[in-house]
Order: structure tokens, then sequence, then C-alpha cells
């Protein structure tokens, strides 16, 4: 039962997607909003993976690398298509549907974008349920899709395709973002509607554009649960060792201390690389990856990014709970603290 | 080995000695650190603290030390454990967070610079021969203070910086801080009370003095409830009781030089000022004498010219005599002695014997001010710018606060230092005449006062020479007293009066004392042999 989303609902679905997406700039946020105001038309279309032919074509588009960066080096505004077309060009057939790898900020807009410039269904779900560094740790990968081929279209006119073994992607992917710019668009895990229904976070593009209704509560835009760890006031951020050198993540590790203001008066460590990794409170671990855990910042309810923490800010500690195939030892091994080498 | 020591030695060591007592020597510690140690165990990974033993020292060496995280969740888990401290390399975890979960958790936590492993093997060692460690602290601590050498204040510095977490304080008799840490003088108990169920001890080492009496008391004190620590203490303190007692003997002989140094001083500055004039510089003349000395031109009514024109060649002759009796007179002025103009002596004189020096002239300054004290016949003596009147006074209050009996003489107002000499024998005159605690004044003496301040000691022995030839024949007495009666009242009418007895009486026994060969109507003879009465009789 396809249904069109109108620019009336991609407002809500973009503030849905900020809920508790980090590193989402305002800057690079409203260009990716912009943008699709200027392409959706009367709208796009919403589908279930069900709803397609089982050998309906369907891949996965994102924004990779720096949010920043695509703030400041404007694209042109024909890198979805020329990423998808390199990619059809490469299986030498057509996509019938494109689906978002992740629903975080910018990463929930690109494959809107992609879906209204080539007039195809974007897919209700993503492969995450929560965002994820890397371009491998998705719940396709999980089910066993393979992200390449991957097609990549930088902001200059740049084209690239990666054909590669499924775990070299992200090692060569990102040396070939930093040089066309520092993000590019990319179009990958091209897999068949049958596949994308058994590896797909289902529902999520809805329950953001629900999340995203003004007066709805933030926890709305969590699928599976999240949690207000505790509220903390920043004393420090350092920066962090002892993590496993074989982990490679786009960032340093980094180490932000908090203390309760209240109540037990916890000390709280939240030790990040790439994002939060591992909450301890007292030396105790309270969350760790998967499940997602965010700072809001008390005074205006914003997500604090990990480089924006400074001490004497106060904030709410959230724990966005992880789809549960990621709970599963295959999605601990994918998105789990070692694989962000923390060694507990 | 172990009797000679106090028990206590082989409880196991708290974490604290571990830090105190040299095994974790610059290591910082951040909680209590009371639990006792019983082992060590090695950590390089989380994992492993699940078999921790209670009681047990955590070295975190590898993954486990690696970050802040590391190493917050190793404190946790070995919370969970019972273990007795964390042990981390630094840098690993900022010391301020490391500090605030320590406390929250209530276990202890160190950082090392060293190479951990080091420091587990010094660990393992200190906690199967807690004896050793404690040994080990002590011998440190005994060379320290031989470094230290005989200073009270350097003696305190070594204890207080080689038993961290301990107080020590050098007390007086009276409780007065005299070296160390005031804290310690206020939470230190007698020892005794405090027992091992109370938070806080103290331990104590009484220092002699030369007599044998408690010249201070080192007291130590502290929080630690290590069960072996205030033994180790108590016989570091032991340690410093020697050193403090050559501290003490040396202060004491420093006193007495100095005692000995002004008193030489003044005994310089009188023999200048008596030296022969002749003796001094000829050519200053009348103008020299007036640019040089006019502070004794002024002072001097110009009535006493003749002692005030003495008075400045003294002066004048001192200054002028160059090298050698400038300093002299520099270091009098430079001690505040009056050295010009006139001057009143003045003498304090212990009924019985001679007391401490240093301590006498200590007292006299404190009631005279600023004035020489030299030993002079059985007492102390100097001079001072007062008046007669004015001394005398000072020298009433003075003479309660010394801790002999002592009686004091003040003599005549001289013009200047070069009469001084005789100022002080009249000082030490009415000193000798006066009774204990009483103060006499040469200018006020009478002739009874002379009689009276005849050294009768002295002269019993020529005197009893002299009688001998009346002793011999007088055996009730009789004759001597006839003979005293007779020259103390010039007639034996009178004598007769004084002895209730008939005038012929004493006819007859003074006839008696001739044939015993005195010539009673030669003066000489009459005044001699009345002094001698009179020394015989007293």
């Amino acid at each position: 039962m396809s249904r069109l989303i109108d620019l009336d609902e991609l407002g809500r679905f973009a503030a849905g997607a900020r809920a508790f997406a980090t590193g989402a700039g305002d800057s690079p946020y409203h260009l990716a909003l912009d943008w699709a105001r200027s392409v959706a038309g009367k709208g796009v279309e919403l589908v279930t993976a069900g709803e397609l032919r089982p050998q309906t074509l369907c891949v996965a588009v994102s924004l990779a690398g720096s949010t920043t960066a695509l703030g400041e080096h404007l694209p042109r505004g024909d890198e979805p298509e020329r990423v998808v077309h390199a990619l059809e060009r490469r299986l030498g057939e057509r996509i019938g549907a494109v689906v978002a790898l992740n629903l975080a900020a910018e990463n929930a807009l690109v494959p809107l974008i992609t879906a209204a410039l080539l007039r195809v269904p974007l897919v209700d779900g993503d492969g995450s349920g929560r965002v994820f560094p890397l371009v491998e740790q998705t719940t396709y990968a999980l089910g066993g899709m393979s992200p390449a081929p991957l097609a990549l279209a930088g902001g200059s006119g740049e084209l690239i395709l990666l054909e590669t073994e499924a775990g070299r992607v992200e090692e060569l992917l990102r040396p070939v973002v930093l040089a066309v710019g520092g993000w590019a668009v990319v179009a990958c895990y091209p897999m068949a509607a049958a596949d994308l229904v058994r590896v797909l976070v289902p529902g999520t593009v809805s329950l953001l554009i629900r999340a995203g209704t003004p007066g709805t509560p933030r926890t709305a835009a969590a699928p599976f649960g999240v949690q207000r760890l505790c509220r903390g006031l920043i004393l420090s951020v350092e920066g962090s060792t002892g993590h496993d050198a074989e982990v490679s993540l786009p960032s340093q590790p980094s180490s932000i201390v908090l203390r309760e203001p209240d109540g037990m008066r916890r000390l709280v460590r939240l030790e990040a690389h790439n994002e939060i990794v591992l909450a301890l409170a007292d030396g105790a671990v309270v969350a760790t990856v998967p499940d997602q855990i965010c700072m809001i910042g008390t005074a205006d309810g914003m997500v604090v990014d990990v480089d924006e923490a400074r001490p004497g800010l106060e904030v709410d500690i959230m724990v966005v709970k992880a789809a549960p195939v990621w709970h599963t030892a295959c999605g601990l091994a994918l998105g789990g603290p070692r694989a962000f080498g923390i060694a507990l | 080995m172990t009797g000679v020591r106090a028990p206590g030695w082989e409880a196991p060591v708290t974490v604290t000695e571990l830090v105190n007592a040299g095994t974790l020597a610059g290591a910082r510690m951040y909680g209590a650190g009371e639990n006792p140690v019983r082992g060590v165990r090695i950590v390089d990974e989380l994992s492993v603290l699940g078999t921790v033993a209670p009681h047990t020292a955590v070295v975190l060496i590898g993954t486990a030390a690696s970050g802040g995280w590391a190493v917050e969740m190793a404190m946790r888990r070995a919370w969970e454990q019972a273990a007795a401290c964390v042990i981390a390399p630094s840098g690993g975890l900022s010391e301020s967070s490391g500090e605030v979960l320590a406390e929250r958790l209530g276990i202890t936590l160190i950082f090392v610079d060293e190479d951990p492993l080091l420091v587990a093997v010094r660990v393992a060692s200190a906690a199967s021969r807690p004896d050793a460690a404690r040994m080990q602290l002590v011998a440190r601590c005994a060379t320290r203070l031989v470094e230290a050498g005989t200073s009270a204040r350097r003696v305190l510095g070594v204890l207080n910086a080689e038993l961290p977490g301990t107080s020590v304080a050098f007390l007086d008799r009276h409780g007065v801080l005299l070296a160390g840490r005031r804290d310690a003088a206020a939470g230190g108990r007698p020892e005794g009370e405090a027992g091992e169920s109370v938070p806080g001890w103290s331990a104590q080492a009484e220092v002699p003095d030369q007599e044998g009496g408690v010249l201070g008391t080192l007291v130590a004190g502290g929080s630690s409830r290590s069960p072996g620590w205030p033994s180790v203490v108590r016989t570091v303190l032991s340690l410093a009781v020697a050193p403090l007692t050559a501290w003490a003997a040396r202060e004491r002989l420093r006193a007495c030089r100095d005692f000995a140094r002004q008193a030489a001083l003044a005994e310089r500055l009188l023999a200048d000022a008596a030296a022969p004039e002749a003796d001094l510089a000829p050519a200053t003349g009348a103008a020299g004498t007036a640019s040089a000395t006019p502070a004794s031109a002024a002072a001097v009514p110009s009535a006493a010219a003749p002692s005030a024109a003495s008075s400045a060649a003294a002066s004048s002759g001192a200054a002028s005599a160059g090298e050698e009796a400038g300093p002299v007179r520099m270091a009098a002025v430079a001690l505040g002695w009056p050295v010009r103009g006139p001057l009143t002596a003045y003498q304090v004189r212990p009924a019985s014997g001679a007391g401490d020096a240093a301590l006498a002239q200590t007292l006299i300054t404190a009631a005279l001010g600023q004035v020489p004290v030299t030993v002079r016949g059985e007492g102390w003596a100097g001079w001072s710018a007062l008046d007669p009147a004015e001394l005398a006074g000072r020298l009433e209050r003075c003479l309660p606060t010394m801790p002999w009996p002592c009686s004091a003489g003040v003599g005549a107002q001289v013009p200047g230092l070069e009469a001084a000499g005789e100022s002080l024998t009249g000082a030490e005159a009415a000193a000798a005449m006066a009774d204990p605690g009483t103060v006499a004044r040469a200018d006020e003496m009478g002739p009874a006062e002379l009689l009276g301040a005849l050294p009768s000691r002295a002269l019993r022995a020529p005197a009893t020479v002299i009688l001998r030839p009346l002793l011999t024949i007088d055996r009730d007495g009789t004759l001597l007293e006839t003979l005293a009666a007779v020259l103390d009242e010039g007639g034996a009418l009178k004598a007769a009066e004084r002895l209730g007895v008939h005038r012929n009486t004493v006819t007859t026994r003074l006839d008696r004392i001739k044939t015993a060969g005195f010539d009673l109507d030669d003066p000489a003879t009459r005044l001699a042999l009345q002094l001698a009465c009179h020394v015989m009789l007293r």
C-alpha cells in the first residue's frame, strides 16, 4: 500500500531524522532539506519492501564522509542520479527502488532526493535502525549482503566504482571520499527486493515521519525503545587510549567525563570512538554499542556531538535501543564494543 | 631478630604504609588506604579481575591499564572483589576522575610512575615480609636523621617528610610547640588512649635534659589504622631523641659562649676606659675633644670639667686607638650598652654560690635593659645609664625573677666609664651587705653598713691568729666579750653596764687581757682588735 511523502511530511521526516542523530550540523541539514524540497515535486512514493516485486533491484543510497564538508562544498545536484546510473551500467539492470543505509539527518534525506530524481519509490525502512559509522555496519551486511559493487559520486563530477570483497569496502572508500572533497553520495548494497525484505529494519521512515510531527515526544523516534540513562554535567573531555589499534575508524578515541548533578551523583564516563561506544557509571558498564548512546543538551534539547562536548555543559544521556538483530552474536561482532576496539 | 621489635611489626602492611614506607614512594594515593595487603595480582585484562582474592593489591598493566575507561572498570571490579587497592600506571586515567571514583567506591587507587611490574614485585615483597618493609623505613629515617644534624627544625622536617600521613611535633615540657606541625600537638593524645578501634593514634618519645629530666616531648599522630604503623613511628621517634639532645646541648653551649663573649667585651671596655691618660693619643687636644664627643660634653655639667675632660679623653682615646679599640666600642654600641656619660654600676649577688650566668644575664637585661653582665666577685655586675634610685628600683623588681635568692647593690653615680671601677666596687660592697631579696645603695651606706659588710668569713682566720693569746686563756669567752664591749663602748664603765657586771670586774678582766700581750693604748692595736672581735662575735 504505497503512499506519497508530500512536502509537509518531508519536513516532519527531516525533523524526526534529527531526533537522535549525531554529527548533524545546521547548515548541511538545511542544505539537504532544501535540496529535497526542490526536487520532491508532488511527493515521493513510499513503499514497504514487501510491496515490491521480489526481483525488483533495490539500492541503498547514502551520504559518505563529513556533513560539514557538504555544508561548505555544495553539491551540483546530479550526484544521486550519476551514482545510481553508474551502478545500473555496471549491473546491466535498472533499479526499481531506493532504500536508506541509515536514517540519521542528511542520510535520511539523500535517498529521498535520489528516489525523487529517479522517480522510483523509497522503501520504508533502513539498514541500521540507528546509525553506525561504517558502510559495512548494516543489517544488510548482517543478512549476508555485500556493499559492493559500490558507486560513489563527488561534488565536482567525480564518479568512482568500487568492486572488492565485502570487508575492504570501508578501507578503500575512506581515502577516496577524502580525495573528492570530504563527502560523496554512495550507492551500494544492490539487492533484490526479496532479499531486502529479509535484511531491512522495516517501517523506520514512516516512524520518523510520525516522530517529527510537532508535539510528539522524542522517544517516538526510537523504533526499539529509548532509555534515559542519567543527567550529567560534563567535567572534562579527554583524549582516550586503550582502544584496539587494529580497529580503524574515521575519528580518534576520546573520553567525556561527567558527574550526575544530583541523585546518586555518579561519575559517568562516555568513551567515544566516532560515536559513543561505552558508558560507565562509577566504573560499571551501563550501556554499550550496538545500542546508540547520545547526549541531548538540556538547554536546547539538541543532540550534542562528541566533538561539541565541552566542560560545563549539562546533558541528558539517552540510550536508543538497537534493532534485535544487532544483539545477536553476528550483530555484536559487527556493531558491538569489540568492533569499536573496546575489549570488555 | 623479631624479638627486639614491638608487637605489630608482623601485622600485614596496609596500603597507606606501602605508600608511606617507601615501597611505593612517590606514588599518588587516592582513598583511605586502610586495607591490609596480603598479596599481589598482576592484571592485564579486565576479565582476570573476576578471580582476584580479597585483600589483594591489583596491579594493572596492558589493556587493563590502557585507558581511563579500563582503569575505571578495573576499579569497579576490584571493589566488587574486595581488593585492597588498585595500582595503575599514571597517565591512563586523569587523576581527578580517579580521585572521585576512589572516593565514591571507597577503594584506594594508587598512581605510579615506574614500571608497574617492578612495583608489583616490591609490593609482593612487602606483603610477604611486612617486618622487613618496616625495618627499611626505619633505616632510611636513621640515615636522614644523621644528615639533618643537630638542628631541631631539620630533625622535625625529616620526621614529617619521611613519615607521611603522620604529623610530628616537638613540644617543651609545658606543651608549647618548639618545632614541627601544630596539628600533631593538637591532635596528639597520650599514648595508650588510642585503641585499634579508634580512628587516630599517637606516639611519643621524651627528650631528656642534662639533668635527666624532661626537656621536651616528641609527639606524633595520624589517622592511619594500620596496626603496625604506630609502633614503627615510635621507633623512628626514639631515633630522633639523640639528635635532639645534641641540639639542646649545643644551644646551651652557644648561650654560654655568648655570655662569655659579652662579658669579655665588658671587661675590655672597662680596661680601655681605665687606661692611663698618658697612653692616650696626645694630639687630640681640646678641638678633638669637642668634636669627637659632643654627647659627653653635653651630658656632663661644666662644673665637673676635669672629669668631663678625662671622660672625653678616654672616649676620644678609645676612638683614636684605631682598629683595636674601635671594634670593642662598636660592639658595645651595637649591643646597646651605655658607654658614655654618667653611669651607675650594679651587682647582683646570689646568696648561695654562682648560678647559671647565661640565665642571670637574660633576667638582668630583661629588668635593666641592654646592659653588660660580667662575673664579678660572687655575683654578676655591670653598669647602666640609669640613676642610682631608678636602677635600685629596677633591681628590686628583678630580684624576685631570679631562680636563686639574690641580693643586689647599686654603686654611686660616676661621670663616665673610666670611673666605673669605683662604682662597681661600691655596688659590690652594697650587694654583699644587703640581705637576700633586697637592694642596697652604696651612696646610702653608713659605718654600721660598712661593718656589716665586712667579709667576716675571710677575716675570721686572721682574727683568730691575732686573738690567739687571748683565746688561749679565755676559757668561757668572757674575756673576748669584755674586750669587745670595752672597745665598742669606749670605756670600762659603759662596758660594765652593757655586760651587766661591776666596773671592777671589767677592770680585772682588762688587766688579764693586757697580760696576754695586748697594748690597748696603741690606736692601731685597738682598731685591729675591735675588728677581730667584731668578726669573731658576729
